[in-house]
């Protein structure tokens, strides 16, 4: 499969963002849908499992895309747990919290460490955002 | 022992002769830890008078009515059992209503007045020279009573002494006379006794005034001691109120910046992002005019991104000991990892940047994030400032047992009359903002609240149109 026709979810409450990030996703080829909340973004998954997700942390009700990545890695569903994402939020400007993909052992610290496979600040440039994307991509279909 | 919360009682009433002052008396509380003294002075008393009387029958050979005088020195013992128990029992509170401290003191001192009468009255009367230890009650009188109550007692002490003397020279009583003492043609005369009975009152009573004057002026002075300490109390405890109150509206500014800024960077990153999705051509052509028209735009927005990431760098510094680890850390290693950035910037700014912080300083107690900011901050801000050409150079030393850090450029300096502000927030000094180069005027109030939060000091050196120099000298870790 080309790594280029690869289906993103953007899941982001500000729909502008939203906006901007599918024009510069879909400008590189890849399938784009949007999910403002993360209950969209449950039906969206349901609905079909995408290759990566961009995930945005700070929601209108608080910190509900934290829940959302242990949700999706606690999940039955082999398929939906295994999906890699990329945290892109400006959060790390408001707490003291630390993220750090998880690499290497795989092990998890709940709280400090969260299960994803790049954190990304906001705002970030066009050019970081797509070149995480084929990085995460790439490592998440070894072999192709 | 007193205890400083037993405060004396300031009493307005019962003052006629002590001047303008009011008089001070003893709390019931101070007056029963008193009386317990007493009563250990009543112990010794009692004692002392049998040896006394033993010392003078056996060893002096002065034929007194032993008998008498032992019965009196066991009665006054008796009477010392009981006041001990009282005093002790946890059930006689001092301020309990009815029999008050007070009253007791009053009554104690009367009925110890009539056993010292009693023992002179069998060993001599008025011709005992014993009879001046009435001194001794006046002077616990007035250290225990209101001048008043001394002032009574001593009037019945005299009074007393008067009796013992009337008795003596009218025979009304059996005398026992102290031979060898004074002859009893001597003890008979009344000028001897009458003179004995003045001389003593007015001893008492020149000790009572003595004794109470100086009493008065000690509890004036306590209580004006007690005063200032309980008001240094109270000022002590509305100081660290205040503190509180300002704690509690610091962290509540800095949250509300944190949140303004917050709210403010993610609308502006998307419309940051969305001018770049129009230059970078995803909506079709445009204007060679409406490209720049939008690039500066994106400048400004831009710059404005960077004021709301300093100001929320900056409250996260001003409440960094909430959340920051610290642990000894190495600054080289910190600084190694921001060279390249650095690097990059003073090369487009055309400027010669040297680096030199040894790799084996000791190390220092903070954070990493703190510290890189820190370095960060003073490092693009002299690059910022430095005309192309010139050089900044980024060094660290051990420096009076700690490290110092400095910044130094040859750069456009700061002018004097300005240096005292560079410090506050969006200050930009006069040459810096006719530079022409963008600055969020923050950059150096994080620098200050890092070093305010790490406990390291921060000095600044410039000269105008020659260079600045900042250091920042940080303790050492302690080990303990």
């Amino acid at each position: 499969m080309e790594a280029k026709q690869a289906r993103i979810l953007v899941v982001e409450d500000d729909m502008d963002a939203a906006d901007a990030a599918k024009t510069i996703l879909e400008a590189e080829g890849y399938h784009v849908s949007t999910a403002e909340s993360p209950a969209k973004a449950w039906e969206a998954l349901r609905a079909q499992a995408p290759d990566l997700i961009v995930l945005d942390i700070m929601m209108p009700s608080g910190t509900e895309g934290f829940h959302f990545v242990w949700d999706l890695r606690n999940s039955e569903d082999q398929a939906l747990r295994d999906i890699p994402i990329i945290v892109l939020s400006a959060i790390h400007e408001g707490t003291p919290l630390r993220f750090y993909p998880t690499e290497g052992d795989g092990t998890y610290a709940p709280g400090e460490y969260l299960p994803v496979q790049a954190f990304l600040d906001k705002p970030v440039e066009p050019k970081q955002l797509l070149s995480q994307i084929a990085l995460v991509l790439k490592r998440a279909a070894p072999g192709t | 022992m007193r205890r400083i919360s037993e405060h004396p009682i300031i009493r307005a009433t019962d003052s006629a002769d002590s001047g303008l002052q009011p008089e001070v008396v003893l709390s019931p509380r101070e007056l029963a830890a008193n009386l317990a003294w007493i009563v250990n002075l009543r112990w010794l008393a009692a004692a002392g008078v049998a040896v006394a009387v033993t010392v003078a029958r056996w060893v002096l050979a002065i034929r007194l009515p032993v008998t008498q005088l032992y019965v009196i020195a066991a009665g006054l013992a008796a009477y010392n059992t009981v006041l001990w128990r009282i005093t002790t029992s946890p059930r006689v509170q001092p301020s309990r209503p009815g029999l008050s401290a007070t009253a007791i003191a009053n009554l104690q001192i009367s009925i110890d007045l009539f056993f010292l009468a009693g023992l002179l009255y069998f060993s001599g009367g008025v011709e005992n020279p014993f009879v001046v230890y009435f001194v001794f009650h006046i002077v616990i009188a007035s250290i225990l009573l209101s001048r008043r109550a001394t002032f009574f007692q001593t009037a019945l002490a005299s009074v007393i002494v008067l009796g013992l003397a009337l008795i003596q020279i009218r025979a009304d009583a059996p005398h026992y006379h102290l031979p060898g003492v004074v002859s009893e043609q001597e003890y008979l005369h009344p000028v001897f006794a009458y003179g004995t009975v003045f001389v003593v009152a007015s001893t008492l009573f020149l000790t009572a005034y003595f004794a109470t004057s100086i009493t008065a002026r000690l509890r004036q002075r306590e209580a004006e001691i007690i005063g200032l300490s309980r008001s240094l109390e109270e000022k002590a405890a509305d100081l660290s109120r205040a503190n509180e109150r300002l704690r509690v509206s610091e962290r509540m500014k800095s949250e509300y910046m944190r949140r303004v800024a917050h709210e403010l960077r993610s609308p502006l990153a998307t419309v940051h992002q969305m001018i770049g999705l129009v230059l970078d051509g995803h909506k079709g052509e445009i204007s060679q005019p409406a490209r720049e028209t939008l690039q500066r735009s994106r400048a400004r927005v831009r710059l404005l991104m960077d004021v709301a990431r300093d100001l929320l760098v900056l409250s996260r510094a001003r409440e960094a000991d909430l959340s920051r680890q610290v642990r000894d850390i190495n600054l080289a290693e910190i600084v190694a990892a921001l060279a390249p950035d650095l690097e990059a910037r003073a090369q487009e700014a055309q400027v010669a940047l040297s680096i030199s912080v040894p790799p084996n300083l000791p190390a220092i107690a903070a954070d990493n994030e703190s510290i890189a900011q820190l370095v960060s901050n003073l490092a693009t801000n002299a690059i910022k400032y430095t005309p192309a050409g010139g050089s900044v150079s980024i060094s660290a030393q051990p420096r009076d047992g700690g490290i110092e850090l400095s910044a130094t450029d040859t750069g456009i300096g700061i002018p004097r009359e300005e240096l005292a502000h560079i410090f506050d927030e969006f200050f930009r000094a006069a040459n810096a903002r006719e530079s022409g180069k963008e600055g969020t005027g923050l950059g150096l109030s994080i620098v200050k609240a890092i070093c305010d939060s790490l406990g390291a000091e921060l000095t600044v050196d410039s000269e105008p149109g020659r260079g600045t120099t900042f250091s920042v000298r940080f303790p050492l870790t302690r080990r303990r």
